[in-house]
């Protein structure tokens, strides 16, 4: 024997280790390889008139430019959103963060206004006040008769609405990037004589550098694979272009299959290509503080009144951007059918009919005479539809986030038991792997694929068939979220100490007993937190839903677009706005308290947990004697 | 008590340990002492069961062990980093193990509250998460924990390395007080070796997975085994040729082409030359002040010798100052250089 203690040749540690990993092969080469590898090949597949296969009929369509306008407009989209985010983003973090400017942490909340709406929501939220409907556009349009109510619509308005959108992971890693300056190093700056802005552009931004390339890759990933704003505000880009693609039939157009197939591998290839560069560029490493008494940064004063100023302007109107549809978004959410209807806060009263509750609607008929459709008007919790979609939404997602849970912890036991030994790299690499794939890829590739009575792994199911199609966003939703899952929890597993396993082990503790009892209660803050930010994710997705749209799995982001677009249509969705209002609401409160949760409550270790029990014991001892006092006085 | 027999272990093509043999008596303060990477935690490794000799026995009380699962060895562990469970409470952590031997409740509450009582943990103390205590108080939940099983062993991996200075000494003492008190047979590793000094009955020392020399504390320090063991332990001059051809010339028996040593207390300055002792006219170089003694660098002229005097508030030499080394032959170690190796 060599070294380290190994197990027998047939115990039953060995047989659970290989029917996991069956499992994992299983779950990769089924729901990852094959379909995607089916998509590729669909391209070369394509038929002429004659029933002939033309291996290169897509391609000669695609060079044809008959295809191009789309890839071309995802780039501009994609190029543009990295300089109108980078903009932003590091204008708020510096303005809250580095310059003194009076009231930031108000600014602040405003700026993180995005991290508990996004997508959707946020699409039709900013909708909601600017589209043609909107409530600024109605105001502008009374104001100024010529004013066109399109003015919303299109590149302009996509920019727009994801340039601030986007700028979340600014406030969350660039912020931690620059609160993490050696404030000495800035000390050091000045005292050898360099301005405020030359220490901000020569010391400050270069440590800044690496977060922000890896910020620009995500913000152009985004750009390039966006999808609600682009479907909501009117844009040909490549996501929307591949849904519908996968929705057509050859009757309709010419092998709609094979080119949403092409654009999804176009994706693809710029994702992968993105990405290499992004981990090549990480591998290199961050400047790290060499400082063993790090000194925290302090907030530097603009000196001269004139910058001073117009930097308190800008924060302010970035603050006024940011909070208006929020603002807007809330009041309506508690105004009356005829207010939201109107856009105008002078019609009506309030109410809190947008979320519970139902009302009459009265109405002319064609015949003059006024009739009444009873309980036409309805809440987000008391209309059918909507309350469907949320349940449908919450069910999936939690199974998901769930499974890419469970999943993701075995694999990271078996990972860190196995470092450095080619099986641990094999099954981390496989996990990561629909990290390197766009998510329309996955779900375009599902949709294809296990859309057929042929596929023998899933016993000839055809898993895009009636209720099926609910099984077959679970495994879409959960596939997806299996990389982020992998880098949080992963890195959760570095916080155990090898010799508490030792320990266990010394104590008598078998495997699973070290498990259960050591390594899981260390893991299980970071585990829920992952599930509740995968939960938050999934709730409201578009993109996949969007993919996987039909009858049985209509989630709650396919709900609040028809919101947007059934709106006043033959008086069958009556109330839509004001459900979409309540609707972006109840996604704030369920977003925040998810990021309470786990930033607030679940980050607190042992001891902060028995401090805070004590203190409610404390509490309730006092509320006993007061209770007790009032008895005796009594 | 404990005897490893002819204990080898491999880690693919790297050898870490060469045949070693080690007996413990029972009850005694054994220590595994040597640099980083020397084999000593490998050893202990081997002895609580994480990894399996290539050859050689484990014995305990004379049973054959080397097989027995880690769980069934019955010896308590303290880790370097105390491995405490930082989801449970201190409770929790000394009473895992009696859980696992699935303990009634009222026996092992009894259990842990007397070991937490001998190892001077409150019961105030006990409600409290592991990262509520000092690093003193933490080892002592690591050795309560250790304790509480009842093990035939106990072992403690470099249990104080990751404390300060001061607080070292102090839980130096106090372990050793708690060794008295349990009477428990205890490998301690460390690759201090003031610590090994002060705490140990017997001492290994290890240089690249072989064991130099085993011996008392004394043994290991005025007689050291081995060149290794006499420059791994403690501060020492090493006499260059021109020093030692004088001793020689003063009638020392003295072999030129031999390595030799003399401890830094050793060497005094300006006393009364003893008999067969040789003084050595010098130089003060400079002088470090530790309270209790002064340490002195004193050219001799081919080389600067240390010299650790007791500081008696009277005979404190200055940086220049002429002075006398005096040094006796038979305080001298001599090694018969390894291989070709050229004089210095």
């Amino acid at each position: 024997m060599n070294g380290k203690l190994g197990p027998k040749p047939f115990d039953s540690t060995r047989i659970i280790r290989l029917i996991g990993g069956l499992l994992f092969a299983y779950l990769f080469l089924g729901f990852m390889l094959l379909p995607c590898l089916d998509t590729l090949t669909s391209i070369f597949s394509t038929k002429d008139a004659s029933g002939k296969t033309d291996p290169f009929a897509v391609i000669r369509f695609f060079l044809a430019g008959n295809m191009g306008k789309y890839v071309l407009n995802s780039l501009k989209l994609a190029v543009l959103l990295v300089l109108t985010v980078n903009i932003i983003g590091i204008s708020i973090v510096l303005l809250t963060e580095y310059f003194d400017i009076k009231g930031a942490r108000i600014l602040r909340l405003g700026y993180m206004t995005t991290m508990i709406y996004s997508g959707v929501a946020l699409v039709t939220g900013y909708m909601f006040l600017y589209a043609g409907d909107g409530i600024l556009t109605t105001a502008l349009k009374d104001a100024f008769p010529e004013f066109s109510p399109k003015w919303f619509s299109g590149f302009n308005a996509v920019l727009f609405t994801m340039t601030f959108a986007c700028t979340s992971n600014h406030m969350l890693f660039l912020r931690n990037a620059i609160r993490g300056i050696d404030y000495n190093t800035v000390e050091a700056a000045r005292n050898m004589g360099a301005s405020p802005f030359k220490v901000l552009f020569k010391v400050v931004f270069p440590t800044l550098l690496p977060t922000l390339f890896s910020l620009t890759v995500m913000v152009f990933i985004t750009g390039l694979c966006a999808m609600s704003a682009p479907t909501l505000l009117g844009y040909d880009s490549i996501n929307p272009e591949i849904v519908r693609l996968a929705g057509s039939s050859s009757a309709d157009e010419a092998f709609p299959q094979a080119r949403a197939a092409l654009l999804s591998i176009i994706l693809a290839a710029f994702t992968i290509v993105l990405l290499t560069v992004l981990s090549r560029y990480e591998r290199k490493g961050h400047y790290l503080s060499v400082s063993k008494t790090k000194a925290k940064l302090q907030k530097q004063k603009i000196t001269n009144p004139v910058a001073n100023v117009l930097a308190h302007i800008y924060a302010y109107i970035l603050f006024i951007i940011y909070m208006t549809p929020v603002v807007m978004i809330v009041v309506f959410s508690f105004r009356s059918w005829e207010s939201v209807k109107s856009r105008s806060l002078s019609n009506g009263g309030w109410t809190l009919l947008n979320y519970f509750g139902t009302q009459d609607y009265q109405y002319q008929a064609s015949s003059g005479k006024m009739k009444v459709r009873e309980g036409a008007i309805t809440g987000v919790f008391s209309n059918k539809d909507t309350l469907g979609g949320i349940q449908t939404s919450f069910l999936l997602s939690v199974i998901a986030a769930a499974l890419a849970c469970v999943i993701v912890v075995i694999a990271c036991n078996y990972i860190f038991k196995h470092k450095g030994k080619k099986r641990g790299t094999a099954l981390e690499y496989a996990l990561l792997f629909p990290w390197l794939l766009p998510t329309i890829l996955i779900c375009y590739s599902y949709r294809i694929f296990f859309n057929s009575n042929d596929v023998w792994y899933v016993f000839g199911q055809n898993l895009y068939y009636e209720d099926r199609v609910r099984i077959l966003i679970i495994i879409a939703y959960m596939v997806v979220k299996l990389p982020f899952s992998l880098r949080m929890i992963k890195a959760s597993f570095y916080a155990i100490d090898e010799e508490l396993e030792d320990a266990a082990k010394n104590l008598g503790a078998g495997p699973l007993k070290t498990f259960i009892r050591v390594k899981l209660p260390i893991i299980l803050p970071s585990v829920l937190a992952v599930f509740a930010l995968n939960f938050n994710a999934l709730f409201t997705e578009y993109d996949m839903s969007a993919t996987f749209n039909s009858a049985h799995g209509r989630t709650y982001a396919m709900i609040i677009q028809s919101m947007v677009q059934d709106e006043g249509m033959s008086y069958t969705n009556l109330n839509a706005s004001g459900r979409r209002c309540a609707s972006t609401v109840f996604i704030m409160i369920v977003s925040g308290l998810i990021l309470y949760l786990v930033y607030g409550v679940g980050a607190r270790d042992l001891s902060e947990r028995l401090v805070s029990r004590e203190k409610r014991k404390r509490i309730a001892a006092k509320l006993k004697g007061v209770f007790r006092k009032g008895e005796t006085g009594a | 008590m404990i005897q490893l027999k002819d204990i080898v272990v491999r880690f693919g093509d790297f050898t870490a340990l060469h045949n070693i043999n080690v007996q413990v008596n029972e009850g005694e303060f054994f220590t595994f002492l040597g640099p980083s990477g020397c084999g000593k935690t490998t050893t202990l490794r081997t002895l609580t069961g994480f990894i399996s000799p290539a050859e050689g026995r484990v014995f305990v009380r004379g049973k054959d062990i080397t097989d027995v699962p880690i769980e069934k060895r019955n010896i308590g562990i303290v880790f370097q980093s105390y491995a405490l469970f930082p989801t449970m409470t201190v409770y929790d952590n000394i009473a895992f193990g009696l859980k696992i031997k699935k303990l009634k409740k009222p026996e092992l509450d009894q259990k842990v509250r007397t070991i937490a009582k001998k190892v001077d943990l409150s019961d105030e103390q006990l409600a409290k998460a592991v990262s509520q205590l000092s690093g003193g108080q933490q080892q002592r939940v690591a050795i309560a924990r250790a304790l509480v099983t009842e093990p035939d062993i106990i072992c403690l991996d470099e249990p104080l390395s990751n404390l300060d200075a001061k607080l070292r000494v102090q839980l130096r003492e106090e372990l050793k007080k708690m060794q008295r008190e349990f009477g428990i047979t205890s490998i301690y590793v460390t690759h201090d070796q003031e610590e090994a000094l002060t705490l140990s009955d017997r001492i290994a020392v290890f240089n690249k997975g072989v064991i130099e020399q085993i011996g008392t504390p004394n043994d290991i320090y005025n007689h050291s085994a081995t060149e290794f063991v006499c420059n791994f332990i403690g501060d020492i001059n090493r006499l260059s040729g021109p020093v030692v051809q004088m001793l020689i010339d003063s009638g020392a028996s003295l072999d030129p082409n031999w390595h030799h040593y003399i401890r830094l207390e050793r060497v005094h300055v300006n006393e009364t030359v003893r008999p067969g002792a040789v003084a050595i006219p010098g130089k003060v170089v400079s002088r470090e002040y530790y309270g209790l003694y002064i340490k002195y660098y004193i050219d001799l002229g081919s080389q600067t010798i240390k010299v650790m005097e007791r500081n008696d508030g009277v005979h404190i030499y200055d940086p220049g100052e002429t002075v006398r080394a005096n040094i006796d032959p038979a305080d001298l170690m001599s090694y018969e250089p390894a291989g070709e190796e050229a004089q210095p």
